[in-house]
């Protein structure tokens, strides 16, 4: 091949991928560093340092209780599901991640209807046995267990996927030592397990502390509804801000504990020499009570209260009108949202391929709230408003977007990550030694590789923004209602057979993505 | 006209951190040669190909390919530019693309007619025509790599560089592929680099061997003579096992333990003699030697004896002669007389 000057490389230049990584991660890392900006301004508004120590004390608790139940729910279901045979199991395998298309603020609004003073189930009970239920939903305790029963997917998920990675010849060593069947269970799959326990949890108790259609239907007053109050109520961004700065050094903990289990993970068995685990036989009692806790949690996820709600759509009066536009705008809103982010992951997670801080940093978002996003991109977006003041509802949606993709990153990251690991680092330089620049070797290689984990990543993204709700709430148009925003304010109303559409609506629109995610997901085999 | 190299390195050295990986590298390959490139695992071997290959810049020296400088410490030209072939360990196959499209990947510029053209005759070249529509993952470990050859010469690189291309092949596999590929990449008229740990290997493939040790070269030449005439112990037990035995040189002469050896023009004093095993043998006459022990290995023996103060293992076809001790006696032709290290 003949070799002329002009073809010598400059090799200080700055690559195309590691520019387009670094456009990519200062686009998601604004509405942090906003937040931070925000938060050093002076003009308060007049709500005491022990308010903003309340919330905190409520939101810390709250994570606390949601970390041990969906710890111990998910892990006993998963270990369930993939160590015994009992009647069901298959359909429970996928059946049990179901819940993740389903609004936390939905489960609240049924769970509430039927267990408050005067709801349906409460009372029926308490005519029957002349007793009443010693507990109240919009308490600490029943925003915990409804957010437990929301969020115990994302341990159960990480606790399937390590269990199904463990050899079972590990195991039997264990049995051949003198390990009884549970002994193995606590002293060996557990421990092995124990990086994934702690990123399942960290996730769940991320999503808690997010929250902010439950905990503010429940009258639960945690830091994230302080910082939409601060900013709707009292109007002031600061003080806002500063709600916000705890969630996000509880994010950078989180984030860094999920990161660190996802790492020990990696060091899991030998895969090698991996044998799948061979599912015992229960015992007749021991298989009805394996199918009775699968059920159950199946119920408390999304058959109890989204039942509920659809039962009572009967009495719902819908205004078609607005929820068709609603339903257009939240379609629009996810689609262009999963469309932006998972091309933003996919530059920064091609780019920065040697910089992992760079992705860590601009995974930040996944732990902060919505609700301090939005917070953040607020001083940037009056900015642009003043420069160009006919274009607010344009601007706003793309805040917005850039608000859902900043929080959404690290979910979207996660499987592009995955997925580019199947281009071996000798394939990238095959590519380069067969005439591709490294851009072109993106194009070329990386990407089509890709594209099945970019379409994962797409969904998971889309269910995410079809559920959001704090951003939406703070940074929407005038007059732009999602179908998340229309069921709250009808829930504010206290029309819950009105909120109960636009919630079911969404679980009707994400639950053919989570089925196909979650049937994936539990056909996943280790090396697959 | 003496016909210049294809390769050149000059002096190439490539610094990790604190550590030398590649140091002051130098050799050149010419054109329709085949070379192998021997050493032990971590030596920098695989380092100096990706330096050739334009993976890896050079800290020191300079790569040329037809004369052109390819890389130095204050330019590298692109790996997409150099015109340099490289196949991986793991073949590296697009997993999205069957096997035409990736023996097409690097045609990129070319019309669709060219391009098919060329790919079906490299199908044919390496019989893998049957295979055009199959995808990687359902080929064998033989036919994966003559895909990833394919591919690499369908650009026609002036040089092919293989990185350990038979180390994930097993027993009779191996030999099979070794040999049909070495006819076509011979029939290809193709310069090639090989990357190998296995001194057998290099034998057998090699017109050429570079001997390569803890980042330096040790020698090179014809395998024969590398064989035959290490330079130093190290270069002699690249390839294969060398009892060192020491000598004293006297008027042409070492005296050694197994008895005298000639040493034509070699100064007088202390020396080694790097022995083959197979130029030692039991005879009726010859120095004393003690038998410890003798295994049977299937087509041969294994014994291990003391010669005075040095230990050796021998591989010989017969079993030891009886009795604990026997005579020892060495064939003195192409024996390799080495300065002792410190001298």
């Amino acid at each position: 091949m003949a070799l002329t000057p002009a073809t010598f490389l400059r090799q200080r230049r700055l690559s195309l991928t590691a520019s387009l990584a670094a456009l990519a991660g200062l686009a998601v890392a604004m509405p942090l560093v906003g937040v931070i900006l925000a938060a050093l301004g002076t003009e308060t508004a007049d709500i005491a340092a022990r308010d903003i120590a309340r919330y905190a004390l409520t939101s810390a608790w709250l994570a606390l209780l949601v970390g041990i139940i969906t710890a111990a729910a998910g892990t006993l279901a998963a270990w369930l599901v993939v160590m015994y045979h009992f009647p069901g199991r298959n359909h429970f395998a996928w059946a049990l991640a179901l819940p993740l298309a389903v609004p936390a603020f939905a489960l609240a609004y049924g769970y509430a209807d039927l267990f408050d003073v005067a709801g349906a189930l409460r009372t029926g009970l308490r005519d029957a046995t002349g007793h009443d239920l010693p507990f109240e939903m919009r308490s600490i305790g029943g925003a915990a267990f409804i957010l437990s029963a929301a969020f115990y997917p994302y341990v159960y998920l990480a606790m399937r996927a390590a269990f199904l990675n463990q050899s079972v010849n590990v195991l039997e060593a264990a049995r051949m030592l003198g390990c009884s069947g549970r002994a193995a269970l606590w002293r060996i799959a557990l421990p092995m397990a124990r990086p994934a326990l702690a990123a399942g949890t960290a996730l769940a108790v991320m999503e808690t502390l997010a929250d902010y259609g439950a905990v503010q239907f429940l009258s639960v007053q945690t830091l994230t509804t302080g910082v939409v109050r601060a900013w709707s109520v009292y109007g002031s961004t600061v003080s806002a801000a500063r709600f916000a700065l705890p969630l996000l050094a509880a994010a950078a903990l989180l984030l860094w504990i999920e990161r660190a289990g996802r790492k020990g993970q990696t060091h899991e068995g030998g895969k090698a020499r991996w044998r799948a685990l061979d599912p015992e036989p229960l015992g007749s009692a021991a298989r009805w009570l394996a199918f009775a806790f699968c059920l159950m949690l199946l119920s408390a996820g999304l058959v109890l209260p989204v039942g509920w709600l659809a039962w009572n759509l009967g009495q719902a009066s819908p205004d078609w009108a607005r929820l068709i536009g609603a339903t257009r705008n939240s379609l629009f809103l996810g689609l262009a949202g999963a469309a932006v982010t998972v091309a933003l992951a996919t530059m920064l997670a091609i780019g920065t391929r040697h910089l992992p801080l760079a992705a860590r940093v601009a995974s930040l978002g996944y732990a902060t709230p919505g609700a301090v996003m939005a917070i953040g991109l607020l001083a940037p977006a009056g900015v642009i408003w003043n420069l160009a003041p006919g274009s607010g509802a344009v601007i706003a949606i793309m805040l917005l977007i850039l608000a859902y993709a900043a929080r959404l990153m690290a979910a979207a990251l996660e499987p592009i990550d995955a997925g580019l690991a199947r281009v071996t680092p000798s394939m990238r330089h095959a590519a380069r030694t067969l005439g591709r620049t490294e851009s072109g070797a993106a194009l070329a290689v990386e990407l089509p590789v890709a594209r099945g984990a970019m379409m994962t990543a797409g969904l998971i993204i889309l269910i995410d923004i079809l559920k959001e709700l704090p951003a939406t709430l703070i940074l929407r148009p005038f007059d732009f209602d999602t179908l998340a925003v229309i069921a709250n304010n009808y829930a504010l109303d206290e029309r819950l057979g009105q909120a109960g559409l636009p919630s079911i609506l969404i679980i009707l629109l994400s639950l053919p993505a989570v089925i196909w995610l979650t049937r994936r997901i539990a056909h996943a085999r280790p090396g697959a | 006209m003496a016909i210049p190299p294809i390769l050149e390195l000059l002096q190439v050295t490539r610094v990790h951190g604190a550590r030398t990986t590649v140091e002051g590298a130098s050799f050149a390959l010419m054109p329709g040669r085949i070379a192998c490139l021997l050493g032990p695992s971590g030596c920098g071997k695989s380092t100096l190909l990706r330096m050739i290959a334009g993976l890896e810049p050079v800290n020191a020296g300079e790569i040329r390919v037809h004369g052109a400088p390819l890389s130095s410490p204050d330019r590298t030209v692109a790996p997409e530019d150099r015109g340099v072939g490289l196949v991986f360990q793991d073949n590296a196959l697009f997993p999205h693309l069957n096997v035409s499209d990736n023996i097409g990947f690097g045609l990129a510029g070319m019309s669709a007619e060219v391009r098919c053209e060329r790919v079906a005759t490299l199908l044919d070249r390496f019989y893998i025509a049957h295979l055009a529509r199959a995808w990687p993952h359902t080929l064998s470990g033989g036919e994966q790599q003559r895909v990833a050859i394919a591919r690499a010469l369908a650009r026609e690189p002036s040089l092919l560089l293989l990185d350990e291309p038979f180390s994930g092949l097993d027993g009779q596999l191996r030999n099979d592929v070794r040999r049909s590929l070495l006819a076509d990449l011979r029939d290809a008229g193709a310069t090639v680099l090989i990357v190998t740990h296995d001194p057998e290997e290099a034998m057998m493939i090699a017109d050429d061997l570079i001997l390569m040790s803890d980042g330096r070269i040790l020698q090179s030449g014809a395998p024969n003579d590398c064989y035959a005439r290490p330079v130093s112990v190290a270069a002699a037990r690249l390839l294969g096992d060398a009892i060192v035995v020491p000598a004293t040189i006297s008027d042409g002469t070492a005296q050694t333990p197994l008895g005298p050896v000639p040493a034509p023009g070699h100064p007088d004093g202390p020396a080694e003699l790097a022995v083959r095993p197979e130029k030692l043998y039991f005879a009726a006459e010859g120095a004393a030697a003690e038998i410890l022990s003798g295994r049977c290995i299937g087509n041969g023996w294994l014994i291990d004896l003391v010669v005075g103060d040095t230990q050796l293992t021998l591989r010989t076809a017969a079993p030891p002669p009886p009795g604990k001790t026997a005579s020892l006696a060495i064939d003195a032709t192409d024996i390799a007389i080495l300065p002792l290290p410190h001298a």
